[in-house]
């Protein structure tokens, strides 16, 4: 093997590591969201993900009033934990619905993001939960 | 007429006596081991499933109960497994936690009934029961109740090798051939690989009409210094629309766009190290 494509495949490898070290999706803890924490913001959806194992809901507001709106990505549960203890359906929400999404946000504050505890959507009333833990009984409804 | 030499004659003699012995040599060497039929299910087969408790609908967890199973009921680990645990829990503390199933990998066995957020269900089929799980589209158990035993020759897998049968309404299930990489985790943040020689035996019964109890006894000799006893608890869902969908754990990582050429594909999505989703492209 000649020096270059030796080089070639280190490079290679490399690229390769650094792909696997970026697509890590799996069941994880919650920790790198500040729990003792929570803020609300008041605005549009960009994009609800209906994806396992965590959906992601990202939503154009600030936080404060007269901050320029940015981007603000909320994770939650999977799919189904939602359905059975939030009461969420793939369809709660759609781009362009003002909502208000009551969170606690990522550690790391140079990031905009959090994990969802509360969606309303204001034009309806409607609420959506995101505990996990409120589906631990029998014969929901 | 002579056709050839003596010596040809008893060369060519030689060759023919060795050819003949080679030729039944090798029509006995390799002697086809019989294929094990499984066979086809009888009436009486399907019949005998309705003598089995009812175990149908949707089964989610009792996840604050694995919660305070971390601090009332830790395992008996090893010296050397307990400081790793001590260490995960600190950088989950922290806001670092360890992200245990990395690459979208099954949460495997046992720790998928130890530590799992989401729904299953269970099936009932002649000679087996199979659980099948939400969200990872991999998470799947094969018990077999055929009357089997564990293979002579050890193929390690993520769930491993289940046989099982039935004393009175409990299923007791052995399980082998887990492979070593597997963590036994009581978090999603806390568990360490086996690293060989793990079998776990369950007890599954319905303490209830609606609660299901999967009672596991732990056998891990290179990470426990005894083996650990355990139950998980589930609650039985029968309304339709928590019936378990279709999930497959790395879509978490993609976004679904339509490209330059109106194909609907999947892009990538930015992780963080720790798991949780940090950025996703825009439309």
């Amino acid at each position: 093997m000649g020096q270059f494509t030796r080089f070639s495949c280190t490079i290679a490898a490399f690229f390769v590591l650094i792909n696997g070290i970026s697509s890590v999706a799996a069941h994880h803890s919650t920790t790198m969201f500040d729990h003792s924490k929570t803020m609300t913001i008041t605005g549009t959806v960009v994009e609800l993900r209906w994806v396992n194992p965590h959906v992601t809901l990202t939503v154009n507001g600030s936080l404060n009033e007269g901050d320029t709106p940015a981007d603000w990505l909320m994770e939650m549960t999977s799919p189904g934990n939602l359905v059975r203890a939030g009461g969420w359906r793939r369809d709660a929400v759609k781009a362009g619905d003002k909502v208000e999404v009551v969170f606690s946000p990522l550690r790391d504050t140079e990031k905009k993001g959090g994990a969802l505890k509360k969606m309303t959507v204001l034009a309806t009333g409607e609420v959506f939960t995101a505990n996990i833990r409120e589906q631990e009984k029998p014969g929901l409804e | 007429m002579k056709i050839c030499s003596p010596t040809i004659r008893k060369s060519f003699f030689v060759f023919i006596i060795a050819a003949s012995v080679a030729s039944q040599t090798s029509a006995q060497a390799p002697k086809k081991t019989p294929s094990v039929i499984n066979p086809p299910p009888t009436a009486q087969d399907w019949a005998d499933l309705a003598k089995l408790p009812d175990w149908s609908g949707v089964w989610n967890p009792k996840i604050t109960d694995q919660d305070a199973q971390v601090k009332t009921n830790p395992p008996p680990w090893n010296e050397v497994a307990a400081k790793k645990i001590e260490a995960m829990f600190a950088e989950e503390k922290a806001g670092r936690p360890r992200l245990i199933f990395s690459n979208c990998l099954p949460e495997a066995h046992p720790s998928w009934m130890l530590v799992t957020h989401n729904a299953m269900e269970i099936l009932f089929t002649p000679g087996r029961v199979t659980m099948l799980g939400e969200s990872d589209g991999n998470r799947i158990r094969r018990i077999y109740t055929d009357g089997r035993a564990h293979p002579d020759v050890s193929d390690p897998t993520f769930h491993g090798h289940s046989i099982g049968h039935w004393e009175g309404e409990t299923l007791v299930v052995d399980t082998v051939d887990i492979l070593p990489e597997v963590p036994l985790a009581i978090s999603e943040a806390a568990g360490v690989p086996n690293n060989g020689d793990m079998r776990t035996i369950e007890r599954i019964h319905l303490a209830d009409k609606d609660i299901l109890h999967v009672d596991l006894e732990i056998f891990a000799p290179k990470i426990l210094t005894k083996p650990w006893k355990t139950t998980r608890i589930f609650f039985r869902q029968r309304a339709r629309k928590f019936d378990i969908v279709e999930g497959v754990c790395v879509q978490g990582d993609l976004a679904e766009r339509v490209n330059a050429e109106g194909d609907h594909v999947f892009v990538p999505v930015e992780k963080s190290a720790w798991g949780n989703t940090v950025s996703v492209p825009a439309k």
